[in-house]
């Protein structure tokens, strides 16, 4: 696990002045943070402090959704009687994100390995990336389905973080970890001290499949037995922070005018691979399951270049989605267990 | 160039024809920079075209052009983006993204004996490797074509046989799966016609576009038969959306075939086949 460098410069600040900062921060961008939105707890914006949930709880969607919307406009396309013309659509927001836990920062960083750093670059992705500073918060503790240190992760892991702050005592640290980490402490004027922060210590974890483990199981039953229960509804994959399949299509919005939208989607949908004139490959569920968590241990692991590393980060929330109960950490142990 | 990869160049349609029943070969012409983009672009590479409004769908380039300007794609009607690309007439707008994908390594292909196998519309992104073969004769050896369609209907660049056929060391077999009283090739699966053709595997590289299944039990055939699995190549087809790497769509195991295809010989995937069906 990674701890806080003991001898980092950090700022220890009680809640109060955590709230105020805040505040200034939302006064003059867009503060995004978990919130309460009819219920469910989603990173949406702030006004201020006040309306960021007590215990800053982890979000039920992960912060995926900021970088690349669940529905997102590539181009607008109009069509005159003199011709047609189509321009892309950037993002331009800047926003500042609080409250990001370990795991969703760590997804960030294996979206960025797909979207910033394998060629060619998506520019809206790219463009939202760069506009946005991530603040993230360690766990205080793991929650019933949490299982980062199973694959990689910890409860305080900077990697992907611009700012990290810790919960200590009854107020927190705050540590620079990028660039833009360093110019937004610096700017705050809070003393600096060397405790390192707490997080907590799990010994609760499990081992990850090796790849051979994976290629000798690919033809197994296991996979069509798993999925039975499988209602393909997809959850799995819109909550997951480092699923990223998504599908393009034009919408029309009035007389001559469309867009280009691309949203999300995934291979655990029935008609995810179905072609113009009807051949469907992985047509039964336990193809299109087993493809789901291939693709997160061993093919977006390859396509990133990164085959030692997980795209899972260990966030649980696929296994909370799940209506009919799938839980990837039984898969992954029932998978070291098959003969 | 565009730095967008998905903002799409603007073509022309300067010719559209009825390649084959409900199948049309649309050629499109670039202006700038679009032309520049996809100057010495490779046969078995790829684009998507739009039909703006209704989306855009990833066609192999069915032709070789002196300069990149001109590109053909054969269209057959079956979704909406092909519908709409069908009610497109010459001189209407439609936008190209490309080239994408891997190429057929044609320079290794110098030298050896060309066994080229296309079924229905599968033929159309191998007519670049076709015509470059032709351009170039004497730096290739045989080429033997195995084609083959539904019914005759079906049949695809039915004006150019004479042309193969009149190549030098160049054969062209034909078959179509029902018989027919006007046809007087093969009856049967291009499978069965495979058999009767029985080529050698001997310095030989095969080349396979069709169907799903027809590229299946082709690639086993010819494995039957001697040819080794990296000789034995495919350019497949897989539901996309970006042709860039980063939809998802398109994976064969570890493979994604906008990036990594879609031209594949079967040391690469053959173990993934069966998932291809």
């Amino acid at each position: 696990m990674s701890k806080p460098d003991p001898n980092a410069k950090s700022r220890l600040i009680s809640q109060t002045e955590l709230d105020s900062w805040l505040d200034g921060l939302a006064s003059k961008q867009t503060l995004i943070a978990p919130r309460d939105v009819s219920g469910v707890v989603l990173y949406r914006p702030v006004a201020g402090s006040g309306e960021i949930l007590a215990g800053v709880p982890r979000p039920v969607m992960s912060v995926k959704e900021l970088f690349f919307p669940p529905t997102e406009r590539l181009l607008r396309i109009q069509k005159t009687r003199t011709g047609i013309n189509v321009k892309e659509t950037l993002p331009e927001d800047q926003t500042i994100i609080f409250g990001v836990r370990p795991c969703d920062a760590r997804g960030v960083r294996l979206l960025d390995a797909l979207f910033l750093d394998t060629a060619p670059a998506d520019p809206y992705y790219a463009r939202r990336r760069a506009n946005t500073t991530l603040i993230g918060l360690a766990c205080r503790e793991l929650g019933p389905t949490c299982f980062c240190t199973s694959v990689g992760g910890a409860p305080d892991d900077p990697t992907g973080m611009d700012m990290l702050v810790y919960p200590a005592g009854s107020g927190f640290l705050a540590e620079a970890i990028s660039e833009k980490g360093h110019a937004l402490l610096a700017d705050t004027g809070w003393p600096e001290t060397v405790i390192g922060g707490a997080a907590p210590d799990s010994t609760d974890h499990f081992p990850v499949p090796e790849k051979g483990r994976w290629l000798g199981h690919f033809n197994d039953d296991y996979w069509m037995k798993m999925s039975e229960r499988c209602l393909s509804c997809r959850a799995c994959a819109y909550v997951c922070p480092t699923c990223r399949c998504f599908s393009v299509r034009d919408e029309m919005l009035g007389p001559g005018e469309f867009e280009r939208i691309r949203c999300w989607d995934s291979c655990a949908g029935e008609n995810y691979r179905r072609v113009a004139g009807g051949h469907r490959p992985r047509a039964e569920k336990g193809e299109r399951l087993r493809n789901r968590f291939y693709c997160k241990f061993l093919y977006f692991p390859g396509q990133i270049g990164r085959s030692d590393a997980s795209a899972c980060t260990g966030c649980g929330r696929c296994i909370e989605v799940c209506p009919v109960g799938v839980d990837i950490t039984e898969v992954l142990q029932d998978l070291e267990r098959l003969a | 160039m565009n730095t967008n990869p998905m903002l799409p160049y603007p073509g022309k349609l300067v010719e559209v024809r009825d390649l084959a029943a409900e199948i049309k070969l649309l050629r499109v012409e670039l202006a700038e920079p679009g032309a520049e983009t996809f100057k010495g672009w490779q046969p078995g590479q790829f684009a998507f075209v739009s039909a703006y409004g209704l989306g855009e769908a990833p066609f192999g380039i069915a032709n070789m052009s002196q300069d990149g300007s001109l590109l053909d794609f054969a269209v057959a009607r079956l979704g909406s983006v092909t519908t709409g690309l069908h009610e497109l007439g010459e001189g209407d707008t439609v936008g190209v993204r490309g080239p994408l994908g891997n190429c057929f390594p044609m320079d290794k292909f110098k030298g050896k004996n060309l066994v080229v196998l296309g079924g229905g519309i599968g033929g159309a992104p191998l007519r670049p490797v076709i015509q470059t073969v032709l351009s170039q004769r004497l730096e290739f050896g045989s080429l033997t074509i195995l084609w083959a369609a539904r019914n005759q209907s079906l049949l695809v660049f039915t004006d150019e046989y004479d042309q193969w056929r009149a190549a030098p060391d160049t054969r062209l077999h034909l078959t179509i799966d029902q018989a027919d009283p006007k046809w007087d090739h093969n009856v049967g699966l291009i499978t069965d016609l495979l058999k009767k053709v029985n080529p050698s595997p001997k310095n030989a590289i095969t080349v396979t576009c069709g169907p799903p299944i027809m590229i299946y039990y082709v690639t086993r055939m010819l494995a039957e038969m001697g040819f080794t699995p990296e000789d034995n190549y495919v350019t497949l087809e897989a539901r996309m959306h970006c042709g860039l790497g980063k939809c998802g769509r398109c994976n064969l195991g570890d493979k994604l075939v906008c990036v990594d295809g879609p031209v594949f010989n079967m040391l690469e995937v053959g173990n993934m086949m069966e998932t291809y069906l």
